[in-house]
């Protein structure tokens, strides 16, 4: 070492814990979970590779497109209405802002390179604010228009005291790198859900940037049901004491896909409370799901309520999901840190049970994975979605059936 | 009037060690309306001959036929074997999160019957069934044996028994884990169904103390892997007395534990 760099050294009062009470004075070590780069500058960021940890299970040579800044094409469709299709409702505010005029750019900073290339490609953001107690869902449709790059920003911004929910639906075929903002107000509650049920040749990165007011709560819920590359990265973090956010995530995955989910959860408050529960369905060879969960309690979040939980349903063989909850608890005054990780396939006697009670085999199968995700769905809360989204899983397992089925015909 | 004739049926299964032979040429008749107890001491083959009828994956049929009514249920699938009459109440119901009761007792009884039970009339059915058995309505809204007792298991068994009317029932133990009152409500249900049904009972068990309730009109001895003696209710007070130990094939550990 030279003496230069020996110089440069800071020193560090590390404090000793007290025996009597070990979990009164904060680890001393840094944050290891949230050491990323938060930039607007497509340069603070390296070119990924699968040797960085947040790329490690991502098929970059299939995104690479959105590695460097481009020139969006603008064909995106985008309709803001209520959920019945009538205008919006009182309460509800829709504009055109240029990037980085509030309220977009606000909410935390690109934490990856592809969500500062989005920054950086895009021009103007979407923006709803919400205000007062709206009695319906607002809609977002976002139809892709095909294989030209192209970028979207959208800014959801909900008033304190205000109730709304807001359903953003993605469909077509797309190369679509996507920003969201969310912040909400003091003692809101709102929920927030993202249907993304892609053509099989879309591609979708997205970026979602999450600010739970103070007494507020938040449902953000992630729906993948298609896609061939879609990556969401999910950053969260508190304005005030008990806060609540409760993140929820669907998936199923066909054969080929990749589909990946990364939430990041920050306890920066005292007496927050969050949930994440994301399961999936994986069909066939190749299908390919990546849940990587962090959660980090900082030492200034004391009375922290979280966990995390991810369950993977292996539907036919080649199948492949990784699971990766990460917890950094850096306060011992908290009321729990929990999470749970699993990937399992159908469980035989399951099935033996409901089909010696008369049920055909690929009706038992519907049973049980409708059960899977029955819980979750229903959470969701929004009956129009709900509904939706059970007919689509048995579409999906219909489909399931014949594709095993030829596929055991092949192997023949 | 029904019949179930299983002729000579051998099976094996699988295990890391390599193939094991458990039934070596089972044979029985049972009409509709009889009451058969099949008896023998553990690792005889008797839960192999019950899972092996309702077609369960793990256990491979050699040869041997089962013939309901002239079918031959081997070569149908498990809910076809169902469909044809026939109901296992197993000895460890399997819990199967996320679909209620209530939705999977509906399903089955219409795939069952073919057509779907009118909504009033099945309702009705199910929770006077229910009462019958003692057990709390919300169960109905639970997932199928999620959380339950051992004794609310075999309730649950006995109660899609009475509902799905088969011609034949197979009990698999269905008095182990069960204390005196569970075992005297969860008999009554069986007969209570046997009653209005007149289906043939094939009653697997190592003990006498459930022959109190359900009363056998033939008691079968099973032991390695197939019938060696059948006779009349006085049978199963002969087991009581002298055990297994007749039984078992030379040099075997008597583990015979009558109870």
């Amino acid at each position: 070492m030279t003496n230069e760099a020996t110089k440069n050294v800071k020193e560090i009062a590390i404090p000793v814990a007290d025996p009597n009470d070990p979990y009164a004075v904060p680890a001393a070590m840094p944050s290891s979970v949230d050491h990323a780069a938060r930039s607007f500058d497509v340069n603070d960021f390296p070119a990924p590779d699968r040797k960085q940890d947040e790329w490690r299970y991502t098929p970059i040579e299939r995104i690479s497109e959105f590695f460097d800044t481009f020139k969006p094409s603008g064909e995106t469709q985008i309709e803001v209405s209520m959920i019945d299709g009538t205008p919006l409702a009182e309460g509800v505010q829709l504009s055109q802002v240029k990037l980085g005029e509030a309220p977009s750019g606000t909410v935390s900073k690109p934490n990856d390179r592809v969500s500062a290339v989005e920054w950086n490609s895009g021009a103007t953001a979407t923006v709803i604010e919400l205000s007062g107690e709206i009695n319906q869902p607002v809609l977002i449709k976002v139809h892709g228009a095909g294989e030209d790059l192209d970028a979207f920003h959208l800014v959801i911004s909900a008033a304190d005291k205000c109730h709304a929910d807001v359903v953003v639906e993605h469909d077509g075929d797309a190369r679509l790198a996507e920003g969201v903002e969310i912040t909400t107000g003091k003692d809101s509650h709102i929920s927030a859900t993202f249907i993304q049920e892609w053509d099989k040749t879309a591609k979708h990165v997205g970026n979602h940037r999450i600010h739970v007011g103070e007494g507020a709560s938040l449902r953000h819920s992630v729906v993948t049901l298609g896609g061939d590359v879609v990556r969401i990265r999910m950053d969260q973090d508190f304005g005030g004491p008990e806060g609540d956010l409760n993140m929820l995530g669907i998936y199923f995955v066909d054969p080929g896909e990749h589909i990946e989910h990364r939430t990041m959860v920050v306890h920066n408050h005292p007496e927050c409370k969050s949930r994440v529960v994301y399961k999936g369905a994986l069909d066939g060879k190749g299908a390919h799901s990546t849940w990587v969960g962090n959660a980090l309690i900082q030492p200034t979040a004391p009375g922290t309520d979280s966990y995390e939980l991810n369950r993977n349903l292996v539907l036919t063989p080649g199948a492949i999901a990784d699971s990766e909850p990460n917890l950094e608890i850096e306060n011992g005054n908290i009321v729990g840190a929990g999470h749970a990780s699993s990937v399992g396939r159908f469980d035989d006697e399951e099935l033996f049970y409901l089909q010696s009670r008369g049920i055909p085999e690929t009706e038992a199968r519907k049973l049980v994975v409708r059960g899977f995700f029955g819980e979750l769905v229903e959470e969701i809360g929004i009956p129009a979605i709900s509904e939706h989204l059970m007919d689509v899983i048995d579409r999906r397992l219909a489909r399931g059936e014949s594709d095993a089925m030829a596929q055991v015909l092949e192997d023949k | 009037m029904s019949t179930l004739e299983i002729k000579d049926l051998h099976v094996h299964v699988e295990t890391k060690d390599g193939i094991k032979q458990i039934l070596k040429g089972a044979s029985l008749t049972v009409h509709s309306g009889e009451t058969h107890a099949i008896m023998g001491p553990n690792g005889s083959g008797k839960s192999t001959l019950a899972y092996t009828l309702a077609g369960h994956p793990k256990y491979v049929v050699d040869s041997g036929e089962a013939l309901l009514d002239g079918q031959d249920i081997l070569k149908m699938t498990p809910d076809e074997r169902a469909k044809a009459g026939l109901f296992l109440a197993m000895q460890y119901p399997v819990e199967v999160p996320g679909v209620s009761m209530t939705n999977f007792l509906r399903t089955a009884k219409t795939e069952i019957d073919g057509e779907a039970p009118g909504i009033r009339q099945w309702t009705k059915d199910l929770s006077a069934a229910m009462k019958r058995l003692k057990m709390d309505p919300k169960f109905a809204t639970r997932s199928v044996n999620e959380g339950f007792s051992g004794g609310e298991k075999k309730r649950a068994e006995v109660l899609q028994l009475e509902l799905l009317k088969p011609k034949f029932a197979i009990l698999d133990e269905t008095d182990s884990g069960l204390d005196v009152d569970a075992l005297r409500i969860v008999s009554e249900g069986v007969n209570r169904a046997k009653e209005a049904n007149q289906f043939g009972i094939l009653m697997v068990t190592h003990y006498t103390r459930i022959l109190k309730y359900i009363k056998p009109d033939i008691v079968h001895v099973f032991a390695d892997g197939h019938f060696v003696k059948t006779g009349g209710p006085e049978l199963a007070d002969e087991l009581e007395e002298n055990g297994y130990d007749a039984y078992l094939p030379e040099g075997a550990d008597s583990e015979s534990a009558l109870a």
